[in-house]
């Protein structure tokens, strides 16, 4: 990670330890508009971490191989008057598909993924709000 | 004015034998990056984790924040090189994100770079959102440039 110049007016550039990504730009006026420069920010990333972390977890709970699920998280920063910059949301959104699965038992299993995805543990613990919309949707053949 | 970032994932299959994909991001900068358990959990093959997407954030969350506290302290950086390591214990969680920072700054002293490193690490969004069950950790280093202060 390297950073050059100032917060306003700078830019950086982001690598992964496990060389997945590498050269990713993000700058100040990126993170704090549209995004819609070509350049990630911390917000997007945390966004793309919470995704990861829910659709695991919900994997996790699900235990079936035919399983297929559409995970997008929103994630909103906002500023506090006298805290400054701060996560305040992650809207998680799930589309799932799972053969042989009844609408009860995938709401029971949408919560006790919820509880066991440890970044949404960590946000709520920052009194940042997590909301799940999930949906179970028909799966071939049903 | 809040800003919102999205990120989309599809996973298929279960955890332990299934994979997963990061799809798209509002910026557009990362598609197709693959995620499994095993890369996540144990050493990493080439795919990235959850974690090290959260290692990312909060090493470029860390640099904003410190080139802008810098940058008010009259001392703009030339260049920071920051990193974040951050611990995941499965079952646990996310445990703790130690950041490191070589900072290249002109007029400043070792110990107010430290100083102002601290107050970044402290205030950063992101690790407001990792306060409570994680520890933070933080070396500071000023390095090449005059330090005339």
């Amino acid at each position: 990670m390297t950073w050059d110049g100032t917060g306003a007016r700078g830019t950086g550039s982001i690598d992964a330890g496990t060389g997945a990504f590498r050269g990713l730009e993000y700058s100040q006026p990126v993170r704090i508009g549209k995004g819609k420069e070509g350049k990630t920010s911390p917000e997007e990333l945390l966004a793309a971490a919470h995704a990861g972390c829910f659709a695991m977890s919900l994997a996790s709970e699900l235990r079936n191989e035919e399983a297929r699920l559409a995970v997008t998280a929103l994630v909103v920063m906002d500023e506090v008057e006298g805290r400054g910059h701060l996560i305040r949301e992650s809207q998680v959104r799930v589309r799932a598909r799972v053969p042989g699965l009844a609408q009860t038992a995938f709401e029971e299993t949408v919560q006790v993924a919820h509880e066991g995805c440890s970044f949404s543990r960590l946000l709520e613990d920052a009194d940042a709000k997590v909301t799940i919309d999930a949906e179970l949707e028909a799966s071939d053949g049903n | 004015m809040a800003t919102e970032r999205t990120a989309s994932v599809t996973w298929r299959g279960s955890l332990m034998d299934g994979e997963g994909t990061i799809d798209s991001v509002t910026s557009g900068v990362l598609s197709s990056l693959e995620v499994d358990w095993l890369n996540r959990s144990e050493d990493p093959q080439g795919k990235t984790s959850p974690e090290e997407l959260i290692a990312a954030a909060h090493a470029a969350c860390f640099a904003m924040a410190l080139s802008h506290a810098l940058a008010q302290a009259g001392s703009a950086p030339d260049r920071l090189e920051t990193s974040a390591t951050v611990t995941f214990v499965p079952g646990t969680g996310i445990t703790s994100s130690k950041l490191t920072v070589h900072g290249s700054v002109q007029g400043i002293d070792a110990d107010r770079f430290r100083e102002l490193a601290e107050g970044a690490k402290n205030d950063c969004p992101v690790s407001s959102a990792l306060t409570g069950n994680v520890e933070l950790s933080l070396e500071a280093e000023l390095v090449g440039a005059a330090q005339s202060a």
